[in-house]
């Protein structure tokens, strides 16, 4: 016997909180974009991620890659934060309580409504200490100058501290495949910096499989 | 509100409402007072009519968890609210974005199909009897985009589906 009165907490169901049409809003008149729940949200133009990109580029150099990935660091350790907050808040459950299917919808919905394209979790390396994250449509990918080697480092930095924060381990992140040099999609692996640093100089030569391969010692 | 109503509401400084286009208001209002009489329906017998399909459920699912039955019927239970709020605006692209991927991701994570084609056919038996043909008329649309967003579709019926 199921008492269905019993399965409301407050009478509420929670739905899928970063639904587009209902996390997004916009006040037209004062020219303002929010979140559902009152903050403030930032509409980036392509020509000003262009800027940034090409300004690092000019006045750092290849230094320009580890700005960008501290940058990111930065923007995830803000961004796990909120997410945190807001993903609490709504399912009135801790992130850490959360079945993992309902965490990563949450992630990929809130990937997706913040305009930074699709996310999938690769869990198949997990047993070996590494987590790779799948990239689909990134605007940071497309609108990078483009190179022999990945550019995403603000989104290795963003997943390097959103995930570092979520374990409770200093993870660092790499990324092996880019959408701007004609892969399927962005691949990021996510481990400790002791593990992934041979991996740095393998990004130039070797496909994704290979370092995978080699990063968990199955040669 | 139903996209059509909204984009007339955008044409103030461009000119007046076509004949059509006031018709699909006037439409919508006449039919504001029946919407309503429905959601309230659909709000007071919520209990009801989810106890009536939960318990018929685990008598046709015998096999199934307690667990698996649960998430299933709190899923469905959030679909009827997003469809009579649907209903009450006239707008199904309002219930598809709201359950569009996520309901669908969450069935196929969960290998939960069986127990959602189960409870959708239990759900819509328990409607048949609940609503009058004028209400059902107004919630069977939403429900239908409901269920497309996340209930496999049947095959056309088609030569090489048969084997032929």
């Amino acid at each position: 016997m199921i008492s269905v009165a019993d399965l409301l907490v407050n009478d509420r169901i929670p739905g899928s909180y970063f639904a587009t049409d209902a996390y997004v809003r916009s006040d037209l008149e004062m020219g303002l974009l929010e979140n559902r729940q009152g903050d403030r949200l930032i509409a980036l133009p392509e020509t000003l991620i262009q800027a940034i990109y090409s300004g690092l580029d000019k006045e750092t150099g290849q230094a320009s890659r580890l700005v960008l990935f501290n940058c990111g660091r930065w923007w995830g350790k803000n961004f796990y934060a909120r997410f945190c907050a807001e993903v609490t808040d709504y399912y009135g459950t801790p992130l850490s309580n959360m079945a993992m299917v309902e965490f990563m919808q949450a992630l990929q919905q809130c990937w997706i409504t913040h305009g930074w394209g699709k996310v999938d979790l690769d869990q198949s390396h997990q047993h070996r200490g590494f987590l790779v994250v799948k990239g689909w449509n990134s605007v940071f990918a497309r609108l990078a100058l483009k190179h022999e080697q990945p550019v995403c480092y603000l989104e290795a930095g963003i997943l390097a501290a959103f995930f570092s924060q979520l374990t409770g381990k200093d993870l660092h992140c790499i990324q092996t495949t880019c959408e701007s040099m004609g892969a399927d999609c962005n691949r990021f692996v996510l481990g400790l910096a002791k593990r992934l640093e041979p991996a740095e100089t393998m990004v130039t030569n070797l496909a994704h499989d290979a370092i995978m391969q080699a990063l968990c010692g199955e040669n | 509100m139903h996209p059509q109503i909204e984009s007339a509401f955008n044409e103030a400084e461009n000119r007046y409402l076509h004949p059509e286009e006031l018709g699909v208001i006037t439409q919508y209002v006449e039919s504001l007072p029946k919407r309503m009489q429905t959601y309230c329906t659909l709000r007071d017998k919520e209990m009801t009519i989810m106890q009536q399909v939960a318990d018929q459920l685990v008598k046709t699912l015998p096999g199934e968890t307690t667990e698996a039955l649960e998430r299933s019927i709190k899923n469905a239970l959030l679909v009827m609210r997003y469809c009579a709020m649907g209903m009450l605006l006239n707008n199904e692209a309002f219930v598809k974005e709201r359950l569009h991927t996520w309901m669908g991701q969450s069935m196929k994570a969960y290998h939960s199909e069986t127990v959602d084609s189960a409870l959708y056919e239990l759900l819509t038996q328990a409607l048949n009897q609940s609503l009058t043909p004028q209400q059902l008329s107004f919630f069977n649309p939403m429900l239908a985009a409901a269920q497309a967003e996340f209930l496999p579709q049947d095959q056309p019926l088609t030569a090489a589906a048969l084997g032929w």
